[in-house]
């Protein structure tokens, strides 16, 4: 498996185009995979994330299903079981907890429940996260909730190579994975391997800002925040490490210790909210197994502990800026 | 004999093997306890029979909770049901098991059991999606009880199998209780089959303790199903004669006095009536001493270790 991207040939496009890339490209691959969501054939999807893909493919295996959640992650699993590989879409995100007993108690239990005799190699892709005045049944950040499921892989892709190679290794693992998508940076450009046996490997985190005196440990758009926030960081002297997890399971612990053991002060940066969030597990984590490394307490900075407001000004006040970013960092670096 | 003569006879096989079986664990939870809940199926053996005759074995099976007459019908040996009804390692879920369990062998197209009710429409509708997508002739059986019935799930998976015309045929157990609850408390019309006409397929109502009869309606929504003509729907009415588990002492019941005759009939004594004493009283009593056997070797199969706790959470 290759993680290097320098490496392959690249060409420019969208987080959208590169998912788009690689479900086009594992269709072609494996004549089992197959794809059913809500609009997500003659429209090509609500954010255009699968178009192309019914004329290629055509009606048996891209498939618009009524508005029916609990079937489209319930019949993956029962399609996964009976040996063909669906990829199916949630509209949003927010929609699993719709489906919860199928993505909760059926492809996170049924393989262990029936003594592994069943498979449910399914990839439910569900957008997630602010995108603009969508409101709080629209937006929100799932992961922490399918944390506490074992049996699920949960990726959280955070650029466009990212979310090509991952959704390569979601569709080739034999284990369901919610793949989750972040609406905002759908639109987000960058150099992405064209070789189709490129991929991403799961529980390798990717250090995207090397540095000394700090580690952020940020997913999905608060990757970019991060790094902006340590550009900004840079220019009075704080050098700050960001690491991308990019799978919290697997969860890349290593590469974690290497940083916090050279920086020994982390911080934890997520858009879901704070309270049970993603980042409480890592931080409890990192004082666990890192105690000694560190100097200072792990900070987590997270969105609010209030649902997102629809007004599209408004709800940006409850996830993390830059700013809060920025000032959290010179914060602990100071202490 | 004549097929017919035959089929009866093989139904009934299954069915006098069902109600032995039945009858054993009764035996068995009343004298030593249980390592969980027993939901027996005894009054129901002869539909869950006669329904999954008419199968092959290619055919996908998802059954209810309701005892181990589905499983064994679709060809389940005794010893690997004893096993995990035991929470041996000789299960079908390799001792992961005990009480009610989840009965397992995708080789027979047993494709596991739901602890959530209702959770088994989605997943089978998604089966003979997997089968519709493969071009594959397969035809999917789901069993549900009227309770589970009330269930959305049912609702999206059926709208989306008349949509596709999916090879599925959902059969509904109507034993007329959910748990403490009638049936006539939870639903507004008389039938569940009523519901089907919703989702553009056929609703049938067939005598459930009759075990020919819904072996020749099940047979008919199999062609059917598999012909390219999409689901149907078969309601068998029957009659759940013990409590939902064994040991529930039935409080809330107040039905005994006023039984449905017809629903109240033994599946073993209508079957009977289509056959001779010297053709039934030997598969009696060889049922009778399989249950026996097979049960000794379930029971002198190892216990499941700690190890098993913690295995296949993840297919490597």
């Amino acid at each position: 498996m290759s993680t290097t991207v320098t490496e392959a040939q690249t060409e420019e496009m969208t987080y959208a185009q590169a998912i788009n890339r690689a479900l086009a490209e594992e269709m072609r691959r494996d004549d089992r995979v197959w794809m059913m969501g809500q609009d997500i054939g003659a429209m090509g999807g609500v954010f255009g994330v699968t178009r192309g893909l019914l004329e290629e493919f055509g009606e048996r295996r891209v498939r618009d299903t009524a508005i029916v959640e609990t079937f489209i992650v319930g019949g993956a699993a029962g399609a996964a079981m009976t040996g063909t590989i669906p990829v199916v879409e949630l509209q949003f995100a927010d929609f699993l907890f719709i489906a919860g007993d199928e993505v909760l108690n059926k492809l996170a239990k049924w393989r262990y429940m029936h003594g592994g005799q069943l498979e449910l190699p399914a990839v439910v892709r569900a957008p997630m996260g602010l995108v603009g005045g969508v409101g709080a049944e629209h937006s929100q950040c799932p992961e922490a909730m399918l944390l506490n499921a074992p049996g699920l892989k949960i990726v959280l892709p955070a650029t466009p190579a990212d979310a090509k190679g991952l959704l390569k290794t979601a569709i080739r693992d034999r284990n369901p994975v919610i793949f989750l998508e972040h609406k905002g940076l759908y639109r987000v450009k960058g150099e992405v391997p064209v070789d189709e046996d490129f991929t991403v490997a799961f529980g390798q985190a990717a250090v995207r800002r090397e540095g000394n005196d700090l580690t952020i440990i940020a997913t999905a758009m608060m990757v970019g925040r991060s790094l902006e926030a340590a550009e900004r960081l840079a220019l009075d002297g704080i050098d700050v490490e960001v690491v991308d997890p990019r799978t919290l399971v697997p969860f890349d612990m290593e590469t974690i210790a290497t940083s916090v053991e050279k920086t020994s002060k982390v911080m934890v940066v997520h858009e879901a909210p704070k309270t049970g969030g993603a980042g409480g597990e890592i931080a409890a984590r990192i004082q666990e197994e890192l105690f000694f490394h560190l100097d200072g307490p792990v900070v987590r900075i997270a969105g609010a502990d209030t649902p997102i407001p629809q007004h599209p000004v408004l709800e940006q006040l409850v996830i993390p800026s830059v700013e809060a970013i920025e000032q959290a960092a010179r914060e602990l670096n100071a202490l | 004999m004549t097929d017919t003569d035959n089929l009866v006879l093989e139904i009934y096989r299954n069915v006098a093997r069902i109600r032995a079986a039945e009858l054993f664990l009764q035996t068995y939870i009343e004298e030593h306890g249980f390592g969980g809940f027993w939901h027996p199926g005894l009054g129901q053996e002869g539909l869950q029979a006669g329904a999954v005759q008419a199968l092959r074995r290619s055919d996908y099976l998802f059954q209810a909770h309701r005892g181990l007459g589905y499983a064994l019908s679709k060809g389940l040996s005794f010893e690997r049901i004893f096993a995990d009804l035991l929470g041996k390692t000789t299960g079908t879920v390799g001792g992961k098991g005990g009480g009610t369990v989840h009965f397992v062998d995708p080789a027979l197209g047993i494709l596991g059991q739901g602890g959530t009710l209702g959770s088994n429409f989605p997943l089978g509708v998604g089966a003979a999606l997997s089968a519709q997508i493969l071009g594959e002739d397969r035809v999917v059986a789901i069993f549900f009880g009227e309770g589970a019935a009330a269930r959305g799930t049912l609702y999206e998976a059926a709208l989306q199998a008349g949509v596709w015309k999916l090879p599925v045929v959902f059969v509904c157990e109507n034993n007329g209780w959910a748990i403490s609850a009638p049936f006539e408390r939870h639903s507004p019309t008389k039938n569940v089959a009523d519901r089907a006409a919703a989702f553009g397929f056929p609703g049938i109502v067939v005598d459930g303790q009759d075990a020919v009869a819904v072996h020749a309606a099940m047979s008919e929504a199999v062609e059917r199903a598999r012909g390219g003509q999409g689901p149907s729907l078969i309601e068998a009415m029957t009659l759940r004669l013990r409590g939902h588990y064994e040991g529930d002492r039935q409080r809330y019941r107040d039905d005994e006095g006023a039984l449905d005759p017809v629903r109240s009939r033994d599946p073993v004594d209508v079957l009977r009536t289509r056959l001779d004493a010297e053709q039934y009283e030997p598969i009696d009593r060889a049922a009778d001493e399989e249950v026996e056997a097979a049960f000794a070797l379930a029971l002198a199969a190892p216990d499941a270790g700690p190890e098993v706790a913690f295995k296949d959470v993840w297919a490597e």
